[in-house]
């Protein structure tokens, strides 16, 4: 049964960023574009450049799992058990062949899963391009040369192999598009603060996904046409509770899909698939290009594996009072330490702040189904009681 | 647990380690290695029973977190997951440590050791720390697991970030953390740094240095000299006492123990079949066992590269907080286990299994170590480069209910065989 109260018989076109979420990673737009001669590249996590990538004239895609929860025999006996599905996932693609037109492959050293997924990659799977960048864990000065240096190596890396100079001109072109996507996204994710926001959060992921697998100058061209359609839309969505996910990576609408027919809207996130990727813009500053990149990449809305933890709470909480939630539903998957780890600190501050949370344990991919819908199920009336 | 029950903890791993030195002693005539590192150990644990009294700050630290340092300010160090696994196996209060960890809200997939540490913080069951410093050398798990502690204790902390790459810039990055952090414990404990007595401990670590490789090599010998109940001992004199004149008290007198044996041509075990290549550690609470079964089998561990291989270098005294910095880049866990997994860790490993005749490779697939079983698959195809094969057994290095004897038992003695018939 479809809890979800939208008032409008309409519904939102969301043809062009299904076409590409449903091929990726074998989707037209890359293939056409490798047939034409370009490079394409993976990237491994938030904390790697995707500006530096693009003045370069490569197209930066996010290296991603399957989409739905599937056997990892290769993913197991390479990783072992151990590590996250989400890297288990990439790396069985990888494997498989999935992502085999990479011409390159760039991670950052941000956690032990990524760092390990990004050596196995280097040892099995052949790509013409490798990098890793040291990413500091602290927000300090130094921690900030740090990654400037970093991103400078990784810059001079890419040139020396391309035989190709980056200028400070065709950086500032790719910070002024990937700044445009994050504009429009905030303007999205405005639409959610609404008491009754015109796209659910499933929907909303569905077009997160497409951003960082297609060329950014298509995807903001599509997405100006949704928020286009959205300013002139009547379709209004209500639930019985305003949701918060925080917690691990994750890429599948299904899941988000399974708690709002439950009766949660989902109205926004902490996810590095989502508000994480988009929230912080590129501010120039009087900074040189490479410098300002290099500033927002660090100090961007931070994944637990930063440290100190506070600065991403007090940004959830933020959020909370934002996006006006009820509820947060922290879903992390298994042996991702870092937000395990986090997630008694991150509760207690939102139990403090008088917002319950529901912590899940998932493998990524997962749709939502069996247990985690009876325990979706359960926190929606607790949420419903305590309304009352 | 009130302080003092806290304190009666501390006491009894005071009292069991100088009954272990009396009875090595008695056993001994006189006194071995064993009987050194027990002793030791008894007074590492009064220092910290007594910090408080003797006007001394008392720092709960992670592993491999740089306590030169502490020891060259007369701080008191506290190893939270040595303390907390060496307490709960003698007092087998392994389970009650991990429900608390549980009830905390930490996930079984977060390491034991450090669900447990967070266990026996939240119990009070060892004396409160002023500060807690930790570090993400080696792992997500030390790296998050501070912020937890520091709550529990409610004590101020530090936290070092240690870069994952060795370039001269990463390396400035790290000297600059750990002035950072001098400049913490000066302001908590208003003593001042003594740069002289931080440059004899590095002088200091380059002796210790010398003394690893040297043992190193004197496990080649055939029939090798060390036990598999050495290993534990031997990882703990740096964990412990980094650049300390008890570090190289007790190496010197390993060596010489060693190099005895050797010269007599005796081996660990009694009849010498099997030499094996250890990675990664096997569980603690099955050391005695395995000692025993080794033995049986004529089973040696004589090279343990994730844990004893040490990189080439030396530390320059004239430098002491840059030589603190480079020696995080030449411990052996950093390169194997930490990474990057370069092609120079992978051939490390295929030199220690020709140096040292290994027969065959024992992997402990602790479930709690993610980015080390990441590297199962590779080693065991690189090990199989040079014949040697590997048995991979899943572990948890300090909870019992994870591995019963028998299994174990029952899967080394199908690789014995196997490599018997070989």
């Amino acid at each position: 049964m479809d809890y979800l109260n939208t008032r409008s018989t309409e519904s939102l076109n969301l043809e062009e960023f299904r076409a590409v979420n449903g091929t990726f990673p074998k989707t037209k737009e890359i293939l056409d574009l490798k047939q034409q001669g370009n490079k394409v590249f993976g990237w491994l996590c938030t904390y790697v450049p995707e500006e530096v990538m693009h003045a370069a004239g490569i197209l930066p895609v996010r290296i991603t799992g399957y989409s739905q929860e599937t056997e990892l025999e290769d993913g197991n006996a390479y990783l072992y058990i151990n590590n996250c599905s989400f890297s288990r996932s990439c790396l069985q693609m990888g494997l498989r062949g999935e992502y085999d037109y990479l011409d390159g492959v760039v991670a950052g050293s941000t956690c032990d899963g990524a760092r390990r997924l990004f050596d196995l990659w280097q040892h099995y799977i052949k790509v013409p391009f490798q990098h890793i960048l040291t990413v500091p864990r602290k927000y300090t000065e130094r921690a900030h040369c740090l990654y400037y240096e970093q991103a400078v190596k990784f810059k001079e890396h890419l040139e020396r192999h391309l035989d190709f100079e980056i200028t400070d001109e065709a950086l500032l072109k790719s910070i002024s598009l990937f700044n445009e996507s994050r504009e429009l996204l905030k303007e999205l994710y405005q639409l959610r603060k609404l008491d009754r926001p015109p796209i659910t959060g499933s929907e909303t992921m569905e077009v997160l996904n497409a951003s960082f697998r297609m060329p950014k100058e298509l995807f903001n061209h599509y997405l100006r046409q949704l928020l286009d359609e959205l300013a002139v839309s009547k379709i209004e969505h209500q639930n019985q509770a305003r949701l918060m996910v925080t917690g691990s990576v994750m890429n599948n609408p299904e899941f988000i899909h399974s708690i709002e027919e439950l009766g949660g809207l989902v109205v926004t996130d902490e996810l590095c698939t989502s508000t994480r990727y988009w929230s912080d813009p590129v501010v120039l500053n009087g900074r040189s290009p490479l410098e300002a990149i290099s500033r927002r990449y660090l100090s961007n809305f931070p994944c637990a594996r930063m440290v100190p933890s506070e600065e991403r709470f007090d940004r959830i909480l933020q959020l909370v009072r934002d996006y006006k939630v009820d509820g947060v539903i922290s879903q992390i998957i298994r042996y991702c330490v870092p937000y395990a780890h986090d997630l008694p600190l991150l509760s207690a501050r939102l139990k403090a702040a008088g917002i319950p949370t529901l912590a899940l344990d998932v493998e990524y991919g997962t749709p939502g189904s069996g247990q985690i819908r009876t325990r979706v199920q359960a926190f929606m009336e607790m949420l419903e009681t305590r309304k009352r | 647990m009130t302080t003092a029950e806290s304190r009666s903890e501390i006491d009894i791993l005071i009292r069991t380690y100088r009954l272990l030195a009396r009875m090595n002693r008695a056993q001994n005539k006189g006194g071995s290695s064993h009987t050194l590192y027990f002793q030791l150990l008894a007074d590492y644990y009064t220092r910290v029973r007594n910090a408080h009294e003797e006007g001394k700050l008392l720092a709960a630290h992670t592993v491999f977190f740089p306590t030169e340092v502490l020891y060259a300010m007369d701080i008191v160090p506290m190893h939270t997951e040595m303390t907390t696994w060496l307490s709960a196996l003698f007092l087998r209060e392994q389970a009650g440590l991990l429900a608390k960890g549980a009830e905390l809200g930490l996930a079984p997939e977060i390491c034991s050791p450090h669900r447990g540490v967070a266990g026996i913080f939240a119990l009070n069951a060892i004396p409160r720390p002023d500060i807690i410093l930790w570090s993400n050398l080696i792992c997500d798990n030390t790296a998050k697991s501070g912020e937890l502690m520091m709550e529990l204790s409610d004590s101020p902390g530090f936290f070092l970030d240690n870069p994952f790459q060795n370039s001269s810039g990463e390396m400035d990055y790290l000297v600059g953390e750990l002035e950072d952090m001098v400049h913490f414990l000066e302001e908590r404990s208003g003593r001042k740094m003594d740069w002289d007595r931080l440059s004899e401990m590095v002088a200091r670590t380059n002796d210790e240095i010398d003394l690893y490789r040297e043992i190193g090599e004197l496990r080649k010998a055939v029939p090798s000299p060390m036990s598999v109940m050495d290993d534990l001992e031997l990882l703990s004199a740096d964990y412990m006492f980094p650049g300390q004149p008890e570090a190289i008290q007790y190496l010197t007198h390993l060596r010489d123990e060693l190099k005895g044996m050797v010269q007599e041509g005796k081996g660990a075990v009694t009849n010498e079949r099997f030499r094996l290549m250890t990675l990664f550690i096997p569980p603690m609470y099955l050391m005695s066992y395995l000692e025993q079964l080794f033995e049986e089998y004529g089973a040696v561990s004589v090279v343990e590269p994730l844990f004893t291989l040490w990189s080439e270098g030396w530390l320059d005294p004239a430098h002491p907080l840059e030589s603190v910095a480079k020696k995080s880049f030449l411990i052996p866990e950093r390169r194997s286990m930490y990474g990057p997994l370069g092609e120079q860790a992978l051939q490390d490993i295929i030199d220690c299994a020709e140096q040292y005749k290994v027969d065959g490779a024992i992997y402990w697939a602790f479930m709690g170590c993610r980015h080390t079983c990441a590297t199962i698959k590779v080693i065991k195809e690189t090990l199989s480069e040079v014949d040697v094969p590997m048995l991979t057994i899943d572990c948890d290095i300090v909870d019992p209910t994870i591995n019963s004897e028998e299994e174990v038992r029952e899967k080394l003695e199908q690789f014995f065989e196997m490599l018997e018939d070989r």
